[in-house]
C-alpha cells in the first residue's frame, strides 16, 4: 500500500463494500459499483461495532451514519451446536462473541456445516438477525485484513462522506489517510488553498514568522515556472514576489533547505526539491 | 452477544498497557519449549508466551491471553497462523486499533 497513491474507493469498490453514492453529485469523485441501495452493500464489522447498535435499539440497522443489512465478521469458532433443521455457532473476533443461526435446507448446507470446527478461524457472512454463509480461513491475513477493512470504511463514513456533501470546503474527496507530497514537516500547512491571508501579522516569535513565510515561499517556488527554471529562484526575488524581507526570505529558505524541501543550485538560488 | 471480555490488540510495545489484561498477538516463533514459546512480535520486540503450544507450531501464531508482564504473556488460545504473514500489516493495525480508532474494538 503506498501512502499517497493508495485509492481505497477503487480498491474496495468491487465487492461492493462501500455505500452508494446515489446522493452526492460531485463530478471528479473515483465511480463506485452500480448498486444504488444501501442496503445492498456489504460491510465489514466487529462485534463491538454490532453491540454498539443494538444498545441504541433502532429497528433500522445503521452504522456510522449508513444504513447496514449485510455484514461480514471475521472470527473463531467458539460453540456449536447443531440441530437438524440448524446451526448454531459462536464467534468470537476478540472484540466479543455473538451467536449466529445457519439454516440448513438442502444437503449443501449440512456440507458446508460438518466444515466447521471449534477454534477454526472463520469470515462469516449474513444479515444481522440471520447467517448465510461462512468458510474456513487459510491465509491469515485476512484477519488483520477485515479490521483494517473495519477501520477503513468507520472513518470513510464518519470523516469523509459528510465532507463530500460540502461543496465549499475545497479538499479533495480522496480517502487517503496520508496525503501530503512534500513530507511531513510543514505544521499545518494546507496544501489545496492557495490564500496568503492565512499566515496574517499575529505571529510574535521569529520561529513562527518563519513557519508562516515559508509555506508561502514553498507555495512560490512550487509555482511551474520557478519548477521549470534550471537554474531556481534567487532569494531576492523571492522576496521581491511575496513582499517580505529578504533576511527573513534567507533564514527560511535556510530552514527549508535543512528539512530537505529545496535545495540550493548556484549561489543563493534555490529550487523547490520534489519536481 | 456478548463483549465482556475483548482481548485486545498488541505488539511488544503495546503490551505494556495492557498488563493484566486479556490480548492478542502475533509472533513470529524463535525457540520453543515445553512450557513456553519465545518469539519476536511484529514490531520486533523478543516475548515470552507460557502456555502449552499446539504442535507442530508454525513459523507465526497468533496467541490470546493475559499479559503477565510488559514483555510477557500467559496463552489461553494458540492459533497456527502458518508461514507467510504480513507482520508489518498486523503491527499497523496494532497502532491503529489502541489509537483513536479504540472504540471499535474495546
Amino acid at each position: 500500500m503506498q501512502a499517497n497513491e493508495f485509492d481505497g474507493n477503487a480498491a474496495f469498490a468491487g465487492g461492493g463494500f462501500m455505500p452508494s453514492q446515489a446522493t452526492q453529485t460531485a463530478p471528479d469523485r473515483p465511480s463506485y459499483s452500480s448498486k444504488n441501495s444501501d442496503a445492498r452493500c456489504l460491510t465489514p464489522v466487529t462485534v463491538k461495532q454490532l453491540k454498539d447498535l443494538s444498545k441504541v435499539g433502532e429497528s433500522g440497522i445503521s452504522i456510522d451514519g449508513v444504513d447496514v443489512n449485510n455484514i461480514v465478521l471475521v472470527g473463531v469458532i467458539s460453540k456449536i451446536d447443531n440441530a437438524v433443521s440448524d446451526c448454531t455457532f459462536r464467534v468470537d473476533d476478540g472484540t466479543g462473541w455473538v451467536e449466529c443461526t445457519k439454516w440448513i435446507h438442502e444437503h449443501v448446507d449440512s456440507v458446508e456445516v460438518d466444515v466447521i470446527s471449534v477454534g477454526m478461524y472463520v469470515r462469516v457472512y449474513g444479515q444481522f438477525k440471520s447467517i448465510q454463509s461462512r468458510r474456513p480461513i487459510t491465509d491469515f491475513n485476512e484477519i488483520a485484513h477485515h479490521f483494517l477493512e473495519c477501520i477503513y470504511v468507520h472513518l470513510y463514513n464518519t470523516k469523509l462522506r459528510p465532507r463530500m456533501t460540502n461543496a465549499t470546503d475545497g479538499m479533495t474527496a480522496q480517502p487517503q489517510v496520508a496525503n501530503s507530497n512534500s513530507g511531513n514537516h510543514i505544521m499545518g500547512f494546507s496544501h489545496q488553498t492557495n490564500s496568503t491571508n492565512q499566515f496574517s501579522n499575529q505571529y510574535n516569535t521569529d520561529e513562527e514568522q518563519i513557519r508562516g513565510i515559508s509555506s508561502m515561499v514553498l507555495q512560490y517556488l512550487r509555482r511551474p515556472a520557478c519548477l521549470a527554471s534550471e537554474m531556481g529562484v534567487s532569494s531576492d526575488i523571492v522576496a521581491r514576489e511575496l513582499n517580505v524581507s529578504v533576511d527573513k526570505v534567507r533564514k527560511t529558505l535556510d530552514f527549508l533547505a535543512s528539512e530537505g524541501l529545496v535545495y540550493t543550485t548556484t549561489d543563493d538560488h534555490y529550487k523547490f526539491t520534489d519536481a | 452477544m456478548d463483549t465482556s471480555s475483548p482481548a485486545a490488540f498488541v505488539n511488544g510495545g503495546l503490551l505494556r498497557m495492557h498488563v493484566g489484561r486479556k490480548v492478542r498477538t502475533v509472533i513470529q516463533v524463535t525457540r520453543s519449549d515445553a512450557g513456553s514459546v519465545m518469539g519476536k512480535s511484529t514490531d520486533g520486540c523478543q516475548l515470552v508466551v507460557r502456555g502449552s503450544p499446539p504442535a507442530p507450531l508454525t513459523s507465526y501464531v497468533e496467541v490470546i491471553g493475559v499479559a503477565e508482564n510488559e514483555n510477557s504473556i500467559r496463552a489461553e488460545l494458540w492459533t497456527n497462523f502458518g508461514d507467510s504473514f504480513d507482520a508489518s500489516n498486523y503491527d499497523q493495525l496494532c497502532q491503529l486499533a489502541n489509537g483513536e480508532l479504540k472504540h471499535l474494538f474495546l
